[in-house]
């Protein structure tokens, strides 16, 4: 359709890519914004702490490559339901 | 709807554009170093009883003297500080069971455990421009110089809930200085999705990831209640707020308000008056996301959550507002539990 569209006479103004302009000032907000941001990430709708989930005996290793002793208790420990907050020692979950 | 609140709604994805390619890149720097899971706390004995204070740096702790009250009552329950309370903590005769670090940070927040290789007044002013903690505001080094004695002579009876996040700078610094370190994740994301960077931490260090709440305040909050358990927790200095008369340049975002907005940076500021002290506190943006933050969390967490402060703007559903010294008489303190050391 553009193709249509063309005139067949110049215009004196000189047209400015707005497309370009707001992409730049796009990018200038969310970096200021970012620097306004926390110090540790908010995910809603999630629980307080997210234990990981139960690893097939051979992919336990890899899970606990760190923490033995952590990959020996993780456990899925949102229950499933992801609108509550999950994990220990809540309302719907009381800690193990 | 006014400026502040407007830009405060863009904060969890801006936090997550802050932090989560350092935070990541400060994992794989501290990978080494991690030795234990920040579960293993659930285990070690801390204070006695269901009953715990987290400590922030807000000013509420200076205005109402709650260190020295919290010191005088003999509490026996668990104390869990954020970083920026530790040095109000040790001067004021308090040694927390736990102190939480997440800022990734690759300078400043050493300082909070004391730097020993700061030896002059740094460029950046950080700590001398803000009202945190006035004692950093007044002589920079001497309080650092302080505050490094304290922690080398504390560290060893401190355990730190750290962060993968938190900078390899106050990693080296609490090993140094004798402390413990029990390590977690940050949520960065809906672990759920197949791209999560949550569950790619976990499935590179198998620690938990923790909900941390937009900051470091509240993280400890969230290690008190989902990993030592606590169900009945009492908050200081967390205030989430300004002081009345606090000047702008003294709050913590004002370089960055000022370049994101110029001249208008006023608007983005909030008041509110508090219900309980009918003071006129105040917000930037981020402070007003996180206290709408806490707020969400601790309405369905499955504890009490008691604001201690005598200040700031943690009011609403969820949070139960009472004195200091109400919340610490009805604490069990069997005797011989001391942990307030003098």
């Amino acid at each position: 359709m553009p193709e249509f569209l063309k005139g067949n006479y110049k215009v004196a103004a000189t047209i400015e890519d707005k497309a370009e302009a707001a992409d730049s000032t796009d990018a200038f907000e969310k970096k200021a914004l970012s620097r306004l941001g926390g110090s540790i990430c908010f995910v809603s709708k999630k629980g307080l702490i997210w234990k990981g989930e139960m690893q097939p005996a051979a992919g336990a290793a890899a899970a606990g490559e760190a923490t033995t002793r952590t990959a020996s208790r993780a456990t899925h420990d949102d229950n499933g339901d992801k609108d509550k907050v999950g994990g220990a020692g809540t309302k719907d979950s009381p800690r193990a | 709807m006014e400026l502040g609140r407007k830009i405060a709604r863009a904060l969890e994805a801006a936090t997550f554009e802050r932090v989560a390619a350092v935070g990541l890149a400060n994992a794989e720097v501290n990978r080494p170093r991690i030795a234990r899971s920040v579960l293993e706390l659930a285990e070690t004995p801390l204070g006695t009883g269901e009953t715990a204070i987290v400590v922030g740096a807000g000013p509420s702790l200076r205005r109402r003297r709650s260190l020295e009250r919290l010191r005088a009552s003999g509490f026996a329950g668990t104390v869990v500080a954020a970083d920026g309370a530790l040095g109000a903590c040790l001067r004021a005769g308090v040694v927390p069971h736990v102190v939480v670090s997440v800022d990734p940070h690759p300078e400043r927040i050493v300082r909070w455990f004391g730097n020993p290789a700061l030896t002059a007044a740094p460029a950046d002013d950080y700590f001398r421009r803000q009202e945190m903690d006035p004692a950093h505001r007044e002589d920079e080094l001497s309080a650092n110089r302080a505050l490094v004695e304290l922690v080398d002579a504390y560290g060893p009876k401190i355990k730190v809930a750290a962060a993968t996040s938190a900078a390899p700078a106050v990693v080296e610094r609490c090993e140094q200085a004798g402390m413990e370190l029990y390590w977690w994740n940050p949520m960065y994301d809906d672990y759920d999705r197949a791209d999560s960077l949550s569950r790619r931490l976990w499935k590179m260090n198998g620690l938990p990831c923790l909900n941390g709440g937009g900051n470091v305040g509240t993280a400890a909050w969230v290690v008190t209640h989902a990993v030592l358990g606590r169900r009945r927790i009492g908050l200081v200095g967390i205030d989430l707020g300004y002081a009345p008369g606090t000047p702008y340049e003294q709050t913590q975002y004002y370089p960055e308000l000022v370049e994101l907005l110029g001249d208008r940076y006023r608007e983005a500021f909030i008041h509110t008056e508090s219900p309980v002290t009918r003071e006129i506190w105040f917000s930037d943006p981020a402070y007003h996301w996180f206290r709408d933050v806490f707020l969400e969390m601790a309405r369905e967490a499955g504890c009490e959550t008691f604001n201690c402060t005598e200040g700031g703007l943690l009011e609403g559903p969820g949070i139960t507002t009472v004195p200091l010294d109400t919340f610490l008489e009805t604490a069990a303190t069997p005797p011989g539990k001391d942990r307030l050391d003098g």
